[in-house]
C-alpha cells in the first residue's frame, strides 16, 4: 500500500456514500488522506474535529461499508484506466485559482490539464432550454472568444452551456476550454453531449469534484456551479429564466467578485426573464464578443478575417418575414404581422429556412442569425 | 308437441338468423336449454317460465327441450326469450301453431310479462328475410329502418299471445314521426385566428388525411377537432346503413331520427382499453369505438397517454378500414373506416414557444417516446397549434362558418373522387404521378427537402397527397401540383421530437 500516492486515497474517501463537501473539508484539512482512511477504518484514532465528525450516527459504519469495494489500489486503477487524475488541495499540481477560495473543493477529478490554462478565462452560462437566438450567441460567443485565445469555461448542461463549448471547439487552434461537470467524469450526462465531452478533455480541462462513476445528482449541480463562477474572470449569462440554476452561477460569482454580464433578450422570451432582471439590476451588456473583449480590458480591435456569410441574401420580398422572426413566430402570427397568405408566407418561409435564415421547431420560425457551426 | 320459432342472433355486426325449437315431452319436469347458448340466454329459462305463469298462462309440467338452430353457432344475449316463450306456448298447444312460422320474434321478457328492447335490432331485423318482426315498443322506431316487412311491436307478451291467437288486433304502432332532430355540430366560426389549423381541418376533411394537432394546453386543439365532422359531407346511403348497424349493434342510441346520417364523432378517454377501442368485448364481439366512427371521425385527445399496446392496435384498422376480431369461438370483420384526429401536447408542461418549456429532460423524452414512428407516420397532417393571437381572441369578428368550408369540402371531394376514384389520402403511391403531378418549382422543392434528409420516402408520398388536396381546394389550381402546395402541405410536418442538446443551431 506504501507506494500508493496520497491522491489515492483522497480519491477513495471523495466517493464514499454519504460524503458531503463539508466533511470531505473535515477530514482533509490538515489531515493526509492516507491518516484520514486510517482514522475512518478504525486503524487509528481520530483527532479533534474527525472525531465529532464519527459521532454522527452511522456515518462510520456507512464508510466502512462503501470502503469495503473502495479499495485504495482498485480507485487509484480505475482513475489511471481512464486517464483521470486527482488533484488534493494543498498539496502540488492543484490550481492555483481554486486554492483561495472560499469554498474550496478538497479533491479534484481532472481529465486534460490545467497546465494548458494560460490565458484569460470566461465562463458563459445559461439555461438549458434555450432559444435558438440563445444558442446562436452562445456559440458565435464561445467560438469568438477561442478565436481571440480567452478559456471559455462552462458546464456542458444542454442548451447554452453545450452551444458555448461547441462554439469554442469549433476553433482548429482556439484557447482550450473548460468543463466542469457534476457527475462523474465517466459518466456523460447529458449523453448527446458525449462528443463534447471527449473533446474537452483532449484539448483542454473536464473537471469535476464527483469521484468516477457518481450519476448527475441534482444537488451537485449548484456545487458545481461554484467551480465555474471561481474558475471565471467574467461570467456571462446567455439566457437565463428568473429562476435557475445560471443565477445560482450569478450569486456565487458575485460572492467572489466576478463581473457578471448578461446578453438582453426579447421582453416576451420566458427564457431570457432572468438575464433581463440582470440587466435591469445594472449588470452590463453583453452584445457580441466585443463587449467581453474589452471588459476584459484586452484590445478589442479584431484581427481576424472579416466575417461572410455564405448564405444567399434573401429575396427582398422575403426580408419582412425574415425580420418579423427576430423572435419565435408561429406561421399564423406571420401571416397577421405581414398581411400575407398562409400560401405566400409559406412558400417564403421554405425559401428562407432552405437557405438556412430560418430555423423551425414545433411549428415555431425563428431567424438564425449565423452560420451553422459544424464539428 | 313441437314448435319452431323464428328468430335472430348477434355476432359483431351482422344478425344470424336462428330457429328456436321446442319440444315437450312427458319426462321429468324442466327445461333443458341446448345449442350453445351464452350465460345470459341460458338465464331465459328463468325469465320466460316467471313471465309465462304471470302473463295468466300455464307452465307445462312435463320435460321441455329448447334447442337453437343451428346448434353449433354461439348464441348470445336476451333477443331470444320471446321466441322461446311463444315457441313453448305453442308446444304445449296452448296457442295454433298457425302463423307463428311468419313472424320473426326480438325482445327480451320481464318477469311480469313485459316486452323489453334489445340492442343490435336494426342488423338483427335485417336478418329476418321476409319475416314480420315483432319487437317490444321501444325498439320499434329501430326496426322499422330496415325492415321491408311491417314491424309489429307490442307491450307485453299476452298482447303478442292475444293477437296472434286472433282474441284482439296488434296494438296500435307507435308512431314516431321522422324527425330530423340533428343537434347542429359546434360550427367553425367559433374559432378565432388559427388559420393554419382551419386549413387543416379543410383538408383532412377534403382528402381523408388523419391529422394530429401538436400545442400547447388551451391553444384550442379539442375545440378543432369537434368541428371536425360539421364539414365532412352526409354519409352515402350504403355508409350510413352500415353505422347505423354498428350503432345499434353496440347499444349505442340511434338519433331521433332513426338513421345515423350524420358522420359521427367518437372521443374516447384515454383509460381505454384496447378491446373497447377495436371491439369484440362481449361473446357477440360488440363493436369497438374505431367500428363506432365508422364514416365519421374518431378523436384522441393526449394521445401520448393513450397505453403503447391500445396505439398500436390502431395501426391494423387504419390500414383496411375494418377489424377483424377473433376469438377461440367465432370471429367477425367489424367495419371500421374512420378519419383519426388525434391531440397531443408537445411535452408534460405543454410547451409554447422555444425558451418557455419547464420539463426536465428525461420527462420530456419519456413523453414523446410514446408516440412511436410508425404511428406518427399514419398522421399525413402534424400540425402545430398555438395560443391564438389575444387580439384575435377579444375581435368579434368570427371566423369562417363550417358551412362555407364544407361546401369547399364536398367539391374537392367530388374533384378528387372522379379523378383517383378514391379519396387523395388513398392514392397508391404507385399511381402518384398521374394523379398528384408536380410542377417544376413543386419538385425542386421537395427534392431539396429530400436531399437534406428532412423527408423520408414515405414522407415523400404523404406531401405529395396532401398537397393533391390542397391543389383540389384552390379554386385556381390546375392539374398540376404548384410550389404554394407543396410548401403549404410542408408545413402540416411539424417535427415532434426531443431537441437535440447542445446544436449550435
Amino acid at each position: 500500500m506504501s507506494e500508493l500516492p496520497e491522491e489515492a486515497f483522497a480519491a477513495v474517501i471523495a466517493g464514499f456514500d454519504r460524503m458531503t463537501l463539508d466533511r470531505l473539508n473535515v477530514l482533509l484539512d490538515g489531515t493526509e488522506p492516507s491518516s484520514a482512511l486510517a482514522m475512518i477504518l478504525g486503524d487509528r484514532p481520530p483527532t479533534g474535529l474527525i472525531a465529532r465528525l464519527f459521532d454522527t450516527p452511522g456515518l462510520v459504519a456507512a464508510w466502512r461499508e462503501s470502503a469495503v469495494n473502495r479499495t485504495p489500489e482498485r480507485v487509484w486503477d480505475e482513475c489511471r484506466r481512464l486517464d483521470m487524475s486527482v488533484l488534493v488541495r494543498g498539496r502540488p499540481g492543484y490550481p492555483h485559482l481554486l486554492a483561495g477560495d472560499p469554498a474550496p473543493a478538497p479533491v479534484l477529478f481532472v481529465r486534460g490539464s490545467f497546465d494548458r490554462l494560460a490565458g484569460r478565462r470566461v465562463g458563459i452560462i445559461g439555461t438549458r432550454n434555450a432559444t435558438g437566438s440563445g444558442r446562436n450567441l452562445a456559440a458565435s460567443l464561445g467560438r469568438d472568444l477561442a478565436e481571440e485565445g480567452v478559456h471559455v469555461i462552462s458546464g456542458l448542461a444542454r442548451g447554452i452551456d453545450g452551444c458555448a463549448h461547441r462554439g469554442a471547439l469549433s476553433v482548429v487552434d482556439g484557447a482550450a476550454p473548460v468543463a466542469v461537470v457534476a457527475s462523474g467524469l465517466d459518466v456523460v450526462y447529458p449523453r448527446e453531449h458525449s462528443d463534447v465531452w471527449n473533446l474537452v478533455a483532449e484539448r483542454g480541462v473536464l473537471v469535476s469534484e464527483a469521484a468516477p462513476g457518481t450519476p448527475p445528482e441534482p444537488y451537485r449541480f449548484p456545487l458545481r456551479n461554484r467551480i465555474i463562477a471561481a474558475l471565471s474572470e467574467i461570467l456571462v449569462v446567455v439566457e437565463s429564466r428568473e429562476t435557475g440554476g445560471s443565477l445560482l452561477t450569478v450569486r456565487e460569482a458575485e460572492i467572489r467578485g466576478v463581473q457578471v454580464m448578461a446578453v438582453p433578450g426579447a421582453v416576451g422570451n420566458r427564457a431570457a426573464r432572468g438575464t433581463n432582471d440582470l440587466l435591469r439590476d445594472g449588470c452590463a451588456v453583453v452584445t457580441g464578443v466585443d463587449d467581453v473583449v474589452s471588459a476584459l480590458q484586452m484590445d478589442s480591435r479584431r484581427s481576424g478575417a472579416v466575417a461572410y456569410d455564405s448564405r444567399p441574401r434573401p429575396k427582398f420580398e422575403d426580408e419582412q418575414v425574415l425580420a418579423m422572426c427576430c423572435e419565435p413566430r408561429t406561421l399564423d402570427q406571420l401571416t397577421i404581422l405581414t398581411s400575407r397568405s398562409l400560401v405566400e408566407c409559406a412558400m417564403t418561409l421554405a425559401r428562407l429556412e432552405d437557405n438556412g435564415w430560418v430555423k423551425q421547431s414545433n411549428g415555431w420560425f425563428e431567424a438564425d442569425s449565423s452560420d451553422t457551426i459544424v464539428l | 308437441m313441437f314448435a319452431a320459432v323464428p328468430s335472430a342472433t348477434l355476432l359483431g355486426v351482422q344478425g344470424h338468423s336462428v330457429t328456436v325449437e321446442v319440444h315437450v315431452s312427458t319426462g321429468l319436469p324442466g327445461l333443458m336449454m341446448v345449442g350453445l347458448p351464452d350465460s345470459v340466454c341460458r338465464e331465459a329459462r328463468d325469465r320466460v317460465r316467471a313471465a309465462i305463469v304471470s302473463s295468466g298462462y300455464l307452465w307445462p309440467n312435463k320435460r321441455v327441450t329448447v334447442n337453437l338452430a343451428p346448434a353449433n353457432q354461439r348464441k348470445d344475449g336476451s333477443g331470444l326469450d320471446l321466441a322461446i316463450a311463444i315457441g313453448l306456448l305453442v308446444a304445449d298447444e296452448q296457442l295454433p301453431a298457425t302463423d307463428v312460422e311468419s313472424f320473426g320474434f326480438l325482445a327480451e321478457l320481464g318477469l311480469d310479462g313485459s316486452l323489453r328492447g334489445v340492442p343490435g335490432i336494426v342488423p338483427l331485423v335485417a336478418a329476418l328475410v321476409h319475416l314480420r318482426p315483432v319487437v317490444a315498443r321501444a325498439s320499434h322506431r329501430e326496426a322499422v329502418i330496415v325492415s321491408t316487412e311491417r314491424v309489429f311491436a307490442a307491450g307485453s307478451l299476452r298482447e303478442v299471445v292475444e293477437a296472434l291467437r286472433g282474441d284482439s288486433p296488434w296494438p296500435p304502432q307507435p308512431t314516431d314521426a321522422f324527425v330530423d332532430d340533428d343537434v347542429p355540430a359546434p360550427d367553425l366560426a367559433d374559432i378565432r385566428g388559427q388559420g393554419l389549423a382551419r386549413q387543416a381541418l379543410e383538408v383532412a376533411a377534403a382528402g381523408g388525411h388523419h391529422a394530429l394537432f401538436v400545442g400547447a394546453p388551451g391553444s384550442g386543439k379539442t375545440m378543432l377537432a369537434q368541428r371536425m365532422v360539421g364539414l365532412l359531407p352526409p354519409l352515402t346511403a350504403d355508409v350510413a346503413l352500415t353505422a347505423t348497424m354498428i350503432h345499434s349493434a353496440a347499444g349505442v342510441a340511434l338519433p331521433r331520427g332513426g338513421m345515423v346520417t350524420r358522420p359521427p364523432y367518437r372521443a374516447p378517454h384515454h383509460t381505454i382499453s384496447l378491446i373497447a377501442l377495436v371491439g369484440g368485448g362481449t361473446m357477440s364481439l360488440r363493436p369497438g369505438e374505431i367500428s363506432l366512427s365508422h364514416g365519421g371521425c374518431l378523436f384522441m385527445d393526449e394521445l401520448g397517454e393513450f397505453p403503447q399496446h391500445v396505439l398500436d392496435g390502431l395501426r391494423q384498422p387504419l390500414e383496411d378500414g375494418a377489424v377483424r376480431v377473433a376469438r377461440a369461438r367465432a370471429s367477425a370483420t367489424l367495419p371500421a373506416k374512420f378519419l383519426l384526429l388525434a391531440a397531443t401536447n408537445p411535452c408534460p408542461c405543454g410547451g409554447g414557444p422555444p425558451g418557455a418549456c419547464r420539463c426536465d429532460d428525461g420527462a420530456r423524452a419519456r413523453y414523446l417516446r410514446r408516440l412511436s414512428e410508425p404511428l406518427l407516420d399514419r398522421f399525413d397532417l402534424r400540425v402545430p397549434v398555438a395560443r391564438p393571437d389575444i387580439d384575435d381572441l377579444l375581435s368579434g369578428e368570427p371566423g369562417e362558418p363550417s358551412a362555407v368550408v364544407a361546401r369547399r369540402v364536398e367539391a374537392a371531394r367530388i374533384v378528387a373522387l372522379n379523378r383517383n376514384g378514391c379519396l387523395n389520402s388513398e392514392i397508391p403511391s404507385s399511381k402518384l404521378d398521374d394523379f398528384a403531378p408536380l410542377d417544376v418549382g413543386g419538385r425542386r422543392m421537395l427534392r431539396n427537402e429530400l436531399e437534406r434528409y428532412r423527408l423520408t420516402g414515405r414522407g415523400y408520398h404523404r406531401i405529395r397527397r396532401v398537397a393533391r388536396t390542397l391543389a383540389d381546394l384552390d379554386p385556381l389550381a390546375g392539374d398540376v401540383i404548384d410550389e404554394g402546395h407543396v410548401a403549404m402541405a410542408l408545413q402540416f410536418r411539424v417535427q415532434i421530437s426531443v431537441e437535440v442538446g447542445g446544436r449550435a443551431a
